[in-house]
């Protein structure tokens, strides 16, 4: 049988694709609160405006629910206390991988739901503007590569803690972190992984105090920088899969 | 029997990671809502009050709840374990006295969470230079927040009883902490119908004059409802349902 419908079945009854889907309805939620009777002026940037907001709430919520997610997951063999059975039946790696991949198609999930919020948001309020796809886009994959890189790190730390207090205290850490690196100068804020949801936003916002009105300004995409926390998030993900292999369980 | 199930609590907390999130979280807001206050001390004119409002910003509005909440998915950790539930109901021990010693606990936890923010908040003024000792309506403030734990705590403690994964109540407490902070925003008075709502009255967090002025007594009454009320259904469950070890 394949491995990952294998990861499925044993995630049967526990509802865990509840999980990206309410915090999705909470950005909704958050992203149309407090926008009705919108002008015209708001109406005209509306996309611009949630694409520069999603990234603030990604900082919030992503963290959290990534260690709630893999937590979730990984609880399960951690709990039964049966791995040396298990690794009678599935090879070390395969699992460690399999298991990864099942959190990372949550993500994914998530991420193309979030467009889905977008686009909702877009279409019940109204907006002027014409979707930027380019952008959009852009949010999407630096939204899922922001995602993988804490990923790794709440996957191994879920694995290896007998108690998952340890991976929820970090989520819970990386989530403040992240949230108060959004007020930081760049250089210091990019020490923060968790903070790298915020650093790919494709707006950045100024507020004109003669028109009392917010200018969203577009930002060019840091390709250096995603090229660089790919390398990173490549490279970490082998060093704790080979964390995982050398531990005795 | 509440003495001893409270010292038993108290044991289980003995050497425990609880603490390392009792003391590290609040160092996170310490330091960087100083180095946030700092860089915009220009605008920031209230000394000691802007300071308050840099460090529990974001602390009261969205992680005071889910740490609150992690303590109670501790504590019920070692019940979903094994058959354990099997032996705390056997205990001859009542379980009112069961669930109150453990939100004793929390409180307790929560308590020595608040008054270390507190004490960090006074170590950061005093290297930002203010002069002199906070003002002690901060020290109210920060004591009304710990009271709006027992009604988090009570629901925290009875989600964490019914749920036995460890990370969901986490989650949920964020998500509560959030619409909270979304009621808040929109209508002052619904948010004392919102238990995650309380922490951030209590916190009078981003504000320099008192939010919660001539308010005590709703704030208190919906303290204590939202305390009967998850606190008499956690015991009514624990006596009725049976339990899954």
């Amino acid at each position: 049988m394949n491995e990952l419908t294998v990861e499925y079945r044993k995630q049967k009854h526990m509802f865990i694709w509840l999980i990206p889907l309410v915090f999705l309805a909470v950005i909704f939620l958050w992203s149309t609160a407090g926008q009705g009777g919108l002008s015209d002026y708001d109406l005209a940037q509306g996309y611009s405006y949630l694409l520069y907001l999603m990234p603030v709430l990604n900082c919030i919520l992503m963290p959290v629910m990534l260690a709630v997610l893999s937590s979730r997951i990984c609880d399960m063999e951690v709990k039964g206390g049966t791995w040396k059975l298990l690794f009678t039946l599935q090879e070390k790696s395969r699992f460690y991988d399999r298991k990864f991949l099942t959190e990372f198609l949550y993500l994914a999930l998530f991420c193309v739901g979030e467009l889905t919020v977008l686009l909702l948001c877009g279409m019940l309020l109204g907006y002027t503007e014409p979707l930027p796809v380019k952008q959009a886009l852009l949010h999407l994959a630096a939204t899922l590569l922001t995602g993988s890189a804490v990923l790794t790190l709440q996957h191994i730390l879920s694995l290896l803690a007998a108690n998952q207090f340890v991976p929820l205290l970090t989520g819970l850490a990386g989530s403040f972190l992240g949230l108060f690196s959004e007020f930081f100068p760049p250089a210091l804020a990019r020490l923060v992984l968790w903070g790298y949801f915020g650093a790919f936003t494709p707006y950045h916002m100024d507020w004109n105090n003669d028109a009392q009105k917010i200018i969203l300004i577009h930002k060019s995409f840091p390709t250096g920088l995603f090229a660089g926390l790919f390398g990173f998030t490549v490279l970490s993900y082998l060093l704790c899969r080979h964390i995982f292999l050398k531990k005795e369980l | 029997m509440l003495p001893l199930t409270i010292k038993a609590e108290n044991r289980k907390l003995k050497g425990s990671v609880i603490w390392v999130a009792c003391f590290l979280i609040p160092i996170i807001p310490a330091i960087m809502g100083t180095f946030n206050y700092w860089m915009n001390r220009t605008v920031l004119s209230g000394e000691w009050y802007s300071l308050w409002s840099q460090l529990t910003l974001f602390y009261s509005l969205l992680f005071y709840a889910p740490l609150v909440a992690l303590y109670c998915s501790y504590l019920w950790r070692l019940e979903h374990l094994e058959h354990n539930w099997n032996v705390l109901m056997t205990l001859p021990v009542p379980v009112r006295d069961i669930f109150f010693g453990k939100l004793c606990v929390i409180i307790k936890v929560t308590l020595i969470t608040q008054l270390w923010l507190y004490l960090l908040f006074c170590l950061c003024g005093k290297m930002a230079g203010f002069s002199g000792f906070p003002p002690v309506t901060i020290l109210c403030w920060t004591l009304r927040g710990t009271m709006a734990a027992l009604a988090i705590g009570s629901l925290q403690l009875l989600l964490s009883m019914c749920i036995r994964s460890f990370a969901i109540p986490v989650g949920l407490a964020l998500l509560g902490s959030i619409f909270g902070f979304l009621i808040a925003s929109f209508n002052k008075t619904a948010s004392f119908l919102w238990p995650y709502s309380l922490m951030l009255l209590g916190m009078n967090s981003n504000d320099y004059e008192d939010r919660m002025a001539g308010q005590m007594i709703p704030f208190s009454v919906s303290t204590l409802a939202f305390f009967l009320l998850f606190g008499v259904t956690a015991i009514w469950l624990l006596k009725k349902r049976d339990v899954k070890a």
